[in-house]
């Protein structure tokens, strides 16, 4: 068998077991639907969602070519897992098996999302300590600060892959129905409670203060409808907390939406872009091509992906800002296809 | 031509001003109670500035018949970096205070613009000679932060550069972001010689800088000597514990640790909080209160803890997040709201003392959207 086959293989036989565990009556989808419940901190209906909508369950010939042809072959492959969001185990291992058939995982002890199961039924290693050796990969997945630990502590020779904390935004064209595009951007947000590093967390509305207004109404009943059916997860107080604080400075600088799962923030004259709580909370402005570049312009290396609806000259000026992003329409940004790393800024960062 | 702000300003500055320098004299006789004043400054500005009123509605308070302090919507920090929180127009502005830089770059900075400086310069005076300086009027002034004319938008480079000027003058040993260790032995050794105590004023990650860089200098200061530090790191040195920072610092500059006290400020206020170690050991302070990590609020501030989830005011003693109001901010918001946890102690009456305790700990992050951590540190 050609290497390149056998690499396809590889993760044609992970995405496989994403489409059992998708499935709520194969024994594997139950296993998985118990163990996240407990580790995830999503609600039960948020791990249902996830699982049935959000995991990489099917593969297209040209995804799998771009997917091989964005990871470099390497004798071993370790990956380290952060408390990622519960699905992302999938696709990180996935990348492993397309670099190497020896690969070796560190997971989150305290939430280690689907790795354990992906491990056992893909024959991987799991281990507390890495030993990854010079021409090896290590794909390390966290924050910045543990990337850059990880880098610092790597022996001389290894290839540091890096994917870090990112945030995605939305884009409402000029020409975009508001009730569909809230609706759809409520689909984005509400997966893994917008903990994800494609989770949109700022929306800009093209045209003026009354539109984006409208919007940001919208998206609350939205979102207040998607959570009587996906309730969010249980909040720690420190989150509470941030809201309590973001909602009191939006209640001073413009309006808040806040149903019991979500708030919507509308800053009618924005100055800057603050950033709002991962808790299913929305920073909602007014924006023109030129005034959405300017707000966007410090939020344009964490950019991760360009959520937009409609056509216009703001989501042709953001996408020209990040031209690392991945572009979606609105409602398709948490399914991105598996065609490489989600994040697609590692592939244009320096390796070492 | 003057804003029609200007005339009310004026006065509400005037009352302001007599009240401190009342209240420093003797807490219990001010020239008019604390909540008056305070919901006179409160209405003066939701009358000026929109944030404080859209707030107040927000709230549904009617401060017209508001009767308490505690009834003034308080402003959070962040609005000051969202929307111009001012009660005159801009070009009126004498001094313009930005917060420290964030990776989010200038624009992110929230700013706090100031009509007059003169109310905050009082403040600042009398509480500073009632705990760095109860037992001198003139010190060596050891400023370990950059000069004004490097940093002329920091609340505290100004109030740095005018306590230095009000002691006799001072020495500023951070310059173009380099600190200059060497000038700062020279410094010590120049008290020393002199025998003339010395006042350190510091920012935390300077102390830092500072204590990695020394390297067989002599930075040890004369009998009667202080230091002031101030200041998280934000990624501008490596983190250091308090406990330990303090016994380093102590160590340097052969101060005892009574006499290293941190100072509790911010771009949004007008007033300082400190420790008041050094005026209890100079018998200034009662004794019973005064520990590291609690810092004593002029009786120009009212400190509350408020409920983080409701922002709702908690009983003293329970633990919550900073809501204080500052009489000295006559033209932006009278009461503020941190995200600053603390504990506020019974102490003397007029004086509110506050055990600081450091932001909320949160459950580790979970997932890889960006947190607002992740955006600290330095542009």
């Amino acid at each position: 068998m050609r290497a390149t086959e056998a690499r396809a293989l590889r993760v044609r036989r992970a995405v496989a077991l994403g489409r059992r565990i998708a499935d709520s009556a194969d024994p594997l989808g139950i296993e998985a639907r118990r163990d996240l419940g407990i580790t995830s901190g999503l609600s039960s209906e948020g791990v249902e969602l996830a699982l049935t909508e959000h995991l990489e369950v099917a593969i297209t010939d040209a995804d799998l070519e771009a997917l091989l042809a964005a990871v470099e072959v390497a004798p071993r492959c370790h990956v380290i897992l952060a408390a990622n969001v519960c699905t992302a185990a999938l696709r990180a291992i996935a990348l492993g098996l397309a670099a190497s058939s020896s690969v070796t995982i560190r997971h989150s002890r305290r939430d280690p999302g689907l790795a354990p199961i992906l491990a056992r039924e893909l024959g991987l290693t799991l281990t507390d300590v890495l030993a990854a050796a010079p021409g090896d990969a290590l794909h390390v997945y966290g924050s910045d600060a543990t990337i850059a630990a990880v880098r610092g502590a790597a022996a001389p020779g290894v290839i540091v892959h890096g994917h870090g904390t990112g945030l995605g935004i939305a884009i409402i064209s000029d020409d975009a129905d508001l009730d569909a595009a809230a609706q759809a951007l409520a689909a984005d947000v509400s997966p893994f409670d917008q903990r994800g590093c494609l989770s949109p967390r700022f929306a800009l509305v093209e045209g003026h203060e009354d539109r984006a207004a409208a919007f940001a109404a919208a998206l609350d009943a939205a979102l207040r409808d998607l959570g009587d059916r996906v309730p969010r997860g249980p909040l720690d107080d420190a989150t509470r907390s941030a809201i309590a604080l973001y909602g009191a400075a939006l209640d001073a600088v413009g309006e808040r939406f806040a149903g019991p799962q979500h708030l919507v923030g509308l800053d009618p004259a924005p100055r800057t872009l603050p950033l709002p709580p991962a808790a299913r909370v929305v920073h909602v402005v007014p924006a023109s091509a030129a005034s959405g570049a300017t707000l966007l312009a410090p939020w344009a290396r964490f950019l991760t992906t360009v959520g937009g609806a409609g056509r216009g000259a703001l989501l042709d000026a953001i996408n020209a800002l990040a031209p690392a992003a991945r572009r979606a329409p609105l409602g398709r940004m948490q399914r991105p296809p598996l065609d490489g790393p989600v994040d697609r800024r590692v592939l244009e960062r320096p390796r070492c | 031509m003057t804003s029609s702000s200007s005339a009310p300003s004026d006065a509400l500055h005037a009352r302001v001003q007599a009240f401190l320098a009342a209240a420093i004299l003797d807490p219990a006789r001010t020239p008019e109670p604390f909540d008056a004043l305070a919901l006179d400054l409160a209405r003066f500005q939701a009358a000026q500035i929109p944030a404080v009123a859209r707030l107040a509605r927000a709230r549904g308070i009617d401060l017209a018949s508001a009767t308490h302090a505690a009834d003034i919507p308080a402003v959070p920090c962040d609005v000051f970096r969202l929307t111009r929180v001012a009660a005159h127009p801009p070009d009126e502005d004498v001094a313009v205070f930005h917060t420290s830089g964030t990776s989010q770059g200038r624009e992110a900075r929230g700013e706090h613009a100031l009509r007059t400086t003169a109310t905050y310069e009082l403040g600042a005076r009398l509480w500073g000679a009632r705990l760095l300086w109860p037992d001198a009027a003139r010190l060596r002034v050891i400023v370990l932060a950059a000069p004004l004319a490097e940093q002329p938008d920091s609340s505290l480079g100004f109030m740095l550069d005018r306590f230095a000027a009000l002691l006799g003058g001072g020495s500023f040993h951070l310059r173009d972001g380099a600190l200059d260790a060497l000038g700062v032995a020279e410094a010590a050794a120049s008290a020393r010689d002199a025998r003339s105590p010395a006042l350190v004023l510091a920012t935390s990650f300077a102390l830092v800088h500072l204590l990695d860089a020394r390297r067989g200098l002599d930075l040890r200061l004369p009998p009667g000597s202080r230091v002031m530090q101030t200041g998280g790191f934000k990624g501008r040195s490596r983190e250091v514990a308090p406990d330990e920072l303090r016994a380093a610092v102590s160590d340097a500059f052969a101060v005892p640790e009574a006499q290293v006290i941190g100072e509790y400020g911010m771009t949004e206020l007008s007033s300082q909080l400190y420790e008041t170690t050094l005026a209890a050991a100079l018998g200034k302070w009662p004794a019973a209160e005064a520990r590291h990590g609690v810092y004593a609020a002029p009786p120009w501030v009212r400190v509350t803890a408020v409920d983080p989830t409701t922002l709702a005011p908690l009983a003293d003693g329970d633990v919550g997040l900073a809501r204080l109001v500052d009489l000295a901010n006559v033209d932006s918001a009278v009461a503020i709201q941190t995200a600053d946890r603390v504990r506020v102690l019974p102490g003397s009456p007029g004086n509110h003392s506050i055990e600081l305790l450091g932001r909320a700990p949160g459950a580790p992050p979970r997932g890889c959207s960006i947190a607002v951590d992740d955006m600290l540190g330095p542009p």
